[in-house]
Order: structure tokens, then sequence, then C-alpha cells
């Protein structure tokens, strides 16, 4: 008898989901198959990177981060405009770090207009990061999901504290929204089950599962969403039929091994490759686990992983 | 039998029977009819105004009705009771759209005393001491055997046990015994070591009691065993419950066991634990008034570390790894060893437990069931503090604890009580109005919500769209009942004017997050351990339910909750304090005792702390019903689209 590969057997299939709108949306999911596995079903749409936008400067970036962005820095909406330009991003995550009621706390007006101008000034979708604070997301992301009607923008991150206010906005100006929850299956899906059962489209759901960089529990994440994938597409579990995405720039680059020069440590070797490096194993890992979207911030990274991509799926 | 009637309700023209004598308000709970009222049924609030359109009632006239309600038919539901068929109009404040009300299922206490017979009957009713009245012949010069011998050829003559032995503290007096006797006396016996553990004056056979106890973290309770029970009618002379004095030294056995490593720590819980037992004896001696002396043992049910506590044994190495208790069975004692009160010298069994966490008290509470006496598979959860489920048949049987807290005891819980009078153990609320229907123990003025009381709430709330499926309280729902207090959301149930404790008895988000976490846990528990057996839910042949938390347990309603499985109604029963039970059995059933031990050899731990699947069940479980919907498909169709 000849040999026969032994095949999972899938039940289930990730859900589409469009951000954007006009020529330069962008779908994500529709996968049934995990990760990849493209001899045993289909990833009818490749998964995809953002490049991270800040609303403000940046004051703690390492130079080697700084030197791509330097001349845009300081104006999101030119530094946006310099990541789908020159490096063809396909996608911008607009961080809005300068609203963080533990730092600047920018008031909400103020924002939401930064928000706007980025989003007037984009061809390409546009994914909202808001602060993590419950209270302030609130406010923020409702605002902004309002203020961006037509847009089809995705907002997050929508918690189980907040995802009321948060959900009925997106669903009054249909939005996407990325639900996050703190690297635990049924925490994710109780909260998916919350935002359909306020009215959430089910196709305007993206799951974030709470992401660990290199070294500081990408481990975690990796197995969680691992398992989500086992759910969603051989456990038939709805409610984790959803894409993934991950914002894993802030976490690789806040890293003391992506800190630390030369200098400081010998044996690290050279800073810039190293943490260009970290970048993308930590995204070629997420990509593995079952990430549709990862956010990243250097160029050079981000072309790693796009070949990485390329080559996964010809 | 007594003749039943039909009680229809109307305007929902529903018909539900009852008997003669039945309260109006129960009735109307039991049938799932729903009737505004908030004092626990004790024609004080007013609220459970029904006019009766045919037929009558017996109820007496109430400052709360005016002379024109009376005479138009107006009654409170609540102190009216059956004596015919009748119908009855529930005014329109009152009712709530009839879909969306489910019919109860009420399952009570099956501790009946026809069933406590039975199984005496079946093991052999053979107390574990007994008692032999004997008219000992005087000694002479021919007849000149020591007082002991004179004692054991006396007994031989009735009872086949052996070389009876006395401890010495009944040998010390003795000879001064019988003769003030003037040499009749009633000798208490007990066969398994063979002692005569105390000589009486005069023929005390028809006075011969045990008492049962059941020592948990949460509460203590005792009752007063007739040892004749046969022929003497009930077997449960009285009874009494109490929360374990030891709660003001940690709510759960880990912090009990943290204070045991203070000076005199051992000493002091040790004898708080011996007094709370003191007190329940002394009252039910009082209750039933008995002579102390004719108390001839005593049972005991408890967890690993309350019998540690109780025996007064160092429980420390429970608490550390790899969790080793001093011991799980302990022999029998007198009062030389264990001296328990004046006047009391009755020898104190226990029932042999299992692990650090599983104790006499399960193996009690299994042996009662019978569990282990079927081929069919029962799942067995006693949902007390420590929350300890037993799986199995007749042939193998699985026990896990997974330290489910004492929420439905009333632990935890800002108006928790235990199931006493005034305890608020029933309640509907008005899906529409937020108006609740309560019944409380006793129909006494409400002191606090017991464990059924609060599955109610919790399952009631929840429907009503006051608690979102993440066990939150949901903003939308607004009324005069919810509002913010010191912890968060609140729930109104009774407003401090209907209470007997004037204070609004309410529900806050702290409760609530108590509850959901000790539901969780108990589910989670019997998932993991039937994932262990490769067992499904619908494998099992019933599920058993123990627990203190009230009289009666509506099975629907710990399903909306996730507290119990999604499965018919007829594969549940309902036990209450089975550990206690089980005990009463053991005082009169030596073979009882016996198969006691069998069960406690025959059990396999499953250990769920720090076992990761149980984490993530627990998880699963934090959710209304729970975060599978496929578990539980009913609920989520009642649901609607949420
Ligand atoms: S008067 Fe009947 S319940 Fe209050």
């Amino acid at each position: 008898m000849a040999f026969e590969i032994p095949r999972v057997k899938y039940t289930g299939r990730i859900r589409e989901v469009v951000i954007g709108s006009g020529p330069g949306a962008v779908k994500v999911g529709g996968a049934d198959c995990y990760p990849f596995y493209r001899f045993e079903g289909e990833m009818p749409n490749p998964p995809r990177v953002a490049f991270e936008v800040w609303d403000s400067e940046p004051q703690e970036w390492q130079e080697w981060a700084i030197e791509p962005f330097r001349d845009v820095i300081g104006d999101p909406v030119m530094w946006a405009k310099k990541c789908i330009e020159t490096y063809r991003a396909e996608l911008i995550v607009l961080q809005l770090k300068s609203a963080d009621p533990n730092g600047d706390n920018r008031p909400v007006e103020e924002v939401a207009e930064v928000v706007k101008k980025v989003s007037d000034a984009i061809q390409v979708p546009l994914l909202v990061w808001g602060t993590g604070s419950d209270d302030k997301d609130a406010d923020l992301l409702r605002r902004i999901a309002e203020l961006s009607e037509g847009k089809n923008i995705a907002v997050g991150p929508v918690s189980d504290k907040n995802y009321k206010q948060i959900g009925a906005m997106a669903i009054g100006y249909n939005q996407v929204v990325m639900a996050s929850s703190p690297i635990d299956v049924n925490l994710a899906k109780q909260l998916n089950i919350l935002l359909t059962n306020l009215g959430v489209n089910e196709d305007k759901i993206l799951i974030d599962p709470t992401t660990g960089g290199l070294g500081y529990g990408l481990e975690y994440t990796y197995s969680v969403m691992e398992r989500d994938r086992m759910a969603a597409l051989t456990q038939e579990d709805a409610k984790l039929q959803f894409p993934i995405i991950c914002n894993s720039a802030p976490e690789v680059w806040k890293t003391r091994e992506a800190r630390l020069t030369k200098d400081d440590d010998p044996r690290l070797g050279d800073e810039k490759k190293r943490s260009v490096l970290m970048e993308a194993v930590t995204a070629m890992t997420l990509l593995v686990a079952g990430a549709d979207i990862v956010v990243m911030r250097h160029p050079d990274s981000v072309s790693l992983i796009k070949d990485m991509i390329g080559e996964l799926c010809a | 039998m007594p003749p039943e009637y039909r009680i229809k309700f109307l305007p929902i023209d529903r018909t539900y029977p009852a008997e003669k004598g039945d309260n109006l308000l129960e009735t109307a709970m039991q049938a799932g009819v729903h009737i505004n009222a908030s004092c626990g049924g004790r024609g004080v609030c007013g609220k459970c105004r029904v006019r009766i359109a045919g037929g009558s009632v017996g109820s007496l006239p109430n400052p709360l009705l005016s002379g024109n309600d009376w005479a138009m038919g107006f009654r409170l539901a609540c102190t009216s009771t059956i004596t015919e068929d009748v119908v009855v109009e529930i005014p329109f404040e009152s009712q709530v759209d009839r879909s969306i009300l489910t019919r109860s299922a009420i399952l009570s206490d099956l501790g009946s005393s026809a069933a406590n017979e039975a199984l005496a009957v079946r093991y052999g009713l053979d107390p574990l001491v007994a008692r032999y009245y004997c008219e000992l012949p005087k000694p002479d010069i021919d007849d000149n055997i020591p007082d002991a011998a004179r004692c054991a050829r006396a007994l031989s003559a009735k009872a086949d046990c052996g070389e009876p032995m006395f401890p010495l503290g009944v040998l010390r007096d003795l000879g001064m015994n019988i003769r003030e006797a003037d040499w009749n006396v009633t000798l208490d016996v007990a066969p398994d070591t063979c002692e005569i553990t105390r000589v009486t004056a005069g023929n005390r056979q028809s006075a011969h009691y045990a008492v049962a106890v059941d020592i948990g973290t949460t509460t203590v309770s005792a009752e007063l065993i007739d040892c004749r029970a046969l022929s003497a009618g009930s077997m449960v002379l009285a009874s009494s419950t109490d929360y374990n004095g030891q709660i003001s030294y940690g709510e759960d056995v880990i912090s009990r066991i943290m204070y045991c490593r203070k000076r005199r720590g051992l000493a002091k819980l040790h004898d708080i634990v011996v007094s709370t037992t003191r007190r329940l004896i002394s009252d039910i001696v009082r209750d039933a008034k008995i002579d102390i002396k004719d108390i001839t043992h005593i049972v005991i049910a408890g967890n690993t570390t309350m019998m540690h506590f109780f025996y007064g044994i160092d429980p420390k190495y429970i608490m550390l790894a790899p969790y080793i208790p001093a011991a799980t069975a302990f022999s029998p004692s007198g009062p030389e060893s264990l001296p328990l009160m004046p006047g009391l010298d009755a020898r104190v069994y226990s029932i042999p437990g299992i692990s650090s966490y599983v104790g006499g008290d399960i193996v009690s509470g299994v042996a009662l069931s019978g569990m282990a006496d079927r081929s069919g598979i029962t799942l067995f959860m006693d949902i007390g503090t420590n929350g300890e489920i037993v799986l199995g048949n007749c042939e193998w049987l699985l026990c896990s604890s997974c330290s489910a807290g004492p929420a439905f005891e009333g632990g935890g819980i800002t108006f928790g009580m235990l199931a006493a009078p005034g305890a608020i153990e029933k309640i509907h609320i008005n899906p529409f109005t937020l108006e609740p229907m309560i019944l409380t123990v006793g129909r006494a003025r409400p002191l606090g919500i017991c464990g059924s009381g609060l599955i109610d709430l919790v399952a009631e709330l929840f429907m009503a769209r006051v608690i979102d499926r993440n066990g939150k309280f949901s903003l939308e729902k607004q009324g005069p009942r919810l509002r913010r207090g010191e912890n968060g959301m609140e729930y109104v149930l009774c407003f401090a004017s209907e209470t007997g404790i004037e204070r609004d008895i309410v529900l806050n988000e702290i409760d609530l997050d108590n509850i959901m976490r000790t539901k969780a846990a108990v589910y989670a528990g019997c998932t993991v351990l039937l994932k262990s057996g490769g067992i499904e839910f619908t494998d099992l042949d019933s599920v058993i339910i123990a627990g203190g938390f009230g009289h009666s347990i509506d099975i629907e309603k710990a399903i909306i909750i996730g507290l119990l499985p999604q499965l018919p109604v007829e594969n549940f029963r309902f036990m209450g304090n089975t550990s206690l039970g089980g005990a009463r059995i053991a005082a009169v059933s030596r073979e009882f005792y016996t198969k006691t031990a069998d069960i406690a050899r025959a059990m396999t731990n499953i250990e769920l702390s720090g076992n990761t699947q149980f984490m993530n069940e627990f998880m699963a479980a934090m959710f209304l019903p729970h975060t599978d919907d496929r578990a539980f498909p009913e609920v989520i169709k009642m649901l609607g689209n949420r």
C-alpha cells in the first residue's frame, strides 16, 4: 500500500474581515487550514504586515529605529505616507501613545483630530491602537469611530471592561473592533461572545491575543494562538473563527536586548542587526502560530517577513 | 393522601396542583407564577396581593388590605392557604410575560426519615455502641468472682462480645457504681474493641442515643439520633447547625493551618472547634430533653483538616507539598483522650477520609448516596467550602477537591447566611419591573440569603438581563432596585423596612464575583474529573448534589448559571448535608460504618491544585452559563440572541 501523508481534518474556517474602504481595502482571514498548511487547505488572503506610526514623536526610540523615519517622525501624517510610499506599507497602525493617562494624557479631541488627519491623508486601511487604559480608550476610541465614519477603520484594544461603549459606536459607524484579552483562549472567546451579543457583526472582529516579545513571553502567546486556531479550525468553535492581529512591535523594541548597544555588551553584537532580527523572529513566530496581521516597526525586518510570507504562499 | 386541588392562575392561565393547607405564595413559586413579594412571606410588605376570582382560600384580614379590597376578593398570597379549587388572579403589577417563565424544578432534601430507616434496615440496625441491661446476681461466698468478671459474665448471656474489657476510668468506680445501683445496671459496650465504656444504674435501655456531627470548614452541624429508631419512630430527635467558630481565623483551611503556626495556635483552633461542637450538643440535648448520660457515642464526619483540629493533631504538612496529612482515619477514642464536655462520656468515632483534601465528610456522603453499590455512573458533588466531587460506581471511584469557596454557605457574600430561619431561599424576579418574589426559611422576616437563594438570584438577574454573560452588572437596565453602592453596582432584594436587620439586603459586584468563582470551580472540577474518567456528562446515570446551602435547590436555575451540567432534571438528586447523613447512619449501623472504610480505600484522588487543565476549565466556566455554548444548548436557546 502506498504511503499516505496523514491530513488534519478541518471542520471550520476563519472568517474574512475587510479593513478599510475603496481600492486600498485589505481582506484578511478566510483560511480553512493551519497557518501556511496550504497542502491541506486554502489560505485565500495571505497574512499582512502593518507598519506602526505614533501619534506624537517617540521619546525613547533607539537611534537605529528612528533612522528610517528621521525626516517624518514628528509628523504622523508624513510618517504614514513615508511608510506607504517608500516602504510599501499595506496597512498602517496608528499608536495613540500621547493619549496615555499615565503619560502625556492628551485630551480626546486633540488626539482624535490627529487620527482624522492621518486617515484622510492615506488610502491604505488604518488601524487605531488606543492606550490600553479601559476608561480612556472607551472615550477616545468611541470618538474616533465616530469621526472616521465610512472609513471602515479598526479600533482597539477593546476589553471586557469597555466593549460596550466602543462596541456600540463601532456598530453605529460600521468600524472593525480589535478584541483584546490577556493571553487566554477562554477569555478571548468570552469577549467575542460579548461583542457579538452586543450586535457587533461577525465580520467586524479581529482577535488581539496579547503579544509577548521574543524572550518576554512570546511562547505563551504562541501556544494560546495555536489553541485558538485548533479550536476554530478543528473544533468548530465559531466564537474563535476570527482573524488575529498581534501588536508586536512595541513589545520587541522595548526589551533590554533591543536597547543595549554593542558598546554596552560586546557579546551581543551589532545592535541594529540584532533588533531587526529580534523583530523579524517575533513576527515570524506569530505568523506561524496563526497571526493574520503583525504590527512591525523597522523596514528591514518588515522586508524579511514579507519575503517569508511570499515564499510560504508562493 | 390529602385531596389534591387545582389552583388556576390568571391571566397566564396555568393550573397547578396543591394540597389542603399549602401556602398560596409557595404554590405560585412552584408553578413558576410570579407574584411580587419582598418580605419573605411574612404578611408585612403587602406586595403579594392577589384577587380570588373563584373558590376561596383560608386567609385572615390584614391591615394592608382595606375592607373594600377584602370584599372584592383581594388577599395576601403569603398568608393564604389552600382549602379548595381556586382561581387566582395576579394583579397587573405582578405580571410577567408568560413566555419567559420557566417552571421551576425544585428538588428538596431527600434526607427524609423514611429513607434513613430504609438504609438502616438494609445495613442492619446495630449501633456502634450497644446498651444492655443486666441484673447482676449479688456476690456471695460461693459466687465470688470480681465485679468486672461479673459484668462480663452477665453480658455474655446477652451478646457476643468476647472478653469485654473495662477502661481504667470505668473500672476505678465500678465497685461503688454497681453497689449503688443495687446490682441492676446498664452496660454500654463497644463491640469493635470489646470495651465496656460505661456502667449506669438501672435500666436505661429505652434511652439510647448517639450524636452525629459534621464538621465543615464553614459550618458545623449536629443531630441527636435515637439508636432504637426502628421502634421509636423518627431517628433524628433534634438537630442544630452553626458557623464553625474558627471562621474568624480564616475562611479556608489553608489560612487556618497558617494560624496553627502561631504559638498555641493549634490548641486554640482545637478548643474552638470542640466548643462549637459542645454548644451544638448542648442545644440538641436541651431541645430533645434527654439526659446527656444516655448518649453512648458520637460519630464525626469532617474534612481532613477539620479532623486534625478536632483531635488536636498538627495539620501543618497538609499545606506543604506534597500535602501529606498526619492521618485520614482515627481510632475510636473515649473521654480520657478526648474530653468533650462534662457528663458526656461517649465514645467518639470518625468516618475515615482519603487525602488531605478529600476527607471523611465526603466518604460519608458517598456511602449515604449508595453510588458505590450501583453499576450506573454517578457524579456526586458536595458544594461546600472545599467543593469535593466524586465520580464512579460500584467498581471504581475518582475524587477531587476544587476549593470552591464558601459562597453557597453564605461565606464571603455581603448578605449571605446559612439556611436558617429568615434566610431567603427562593427568589423570582419580574424581568420587566425587577420586582422580586421571595420566600424565607420559616417564613420569617428576611435576614439574609442562603445558597439556594443565591443560585435563584443570580439566575433570575441573568435572565432579566440585569447581569451579563460575563457575570457583571449590565448597565443597560435601570430601576429603583438597581443602584451604585459602596461595592459597585448592587441589586436591592429587600428594602430595610421589610427585613429583620434594618438594612437593605443587596447583592453587589463583589458577591457576584465570589459566586462566579465558586460555581466555576465546581463545574471545572466536574469537567476535569469526568475527562480523567473518560466520561461525558451524558454518560451519567445520576448527579447527586450535597451541601448545606438550603433545604432545596432549583435545578433549572443552577443549570442556568452553569453550576450544574445541562442534563434532564430527573437525573439530579438533592441530598442536603450528606456528610451528616452518613454519620447518622453509621451511628446506628456498624456495617455501614465498615462500609465507609471500604469506600475510603476504593477511592482514587485526582489532584486539581496546580492542574493546568483545571485552570483552563475554570476560566471557561467563569461565564454565564459557560464559555462553551454547546454544553448548555437549552440555556442558550432561552437567552435568545444574547
Ligand atoms: S406581604 Fe406577602 S410577601 Fe410580603
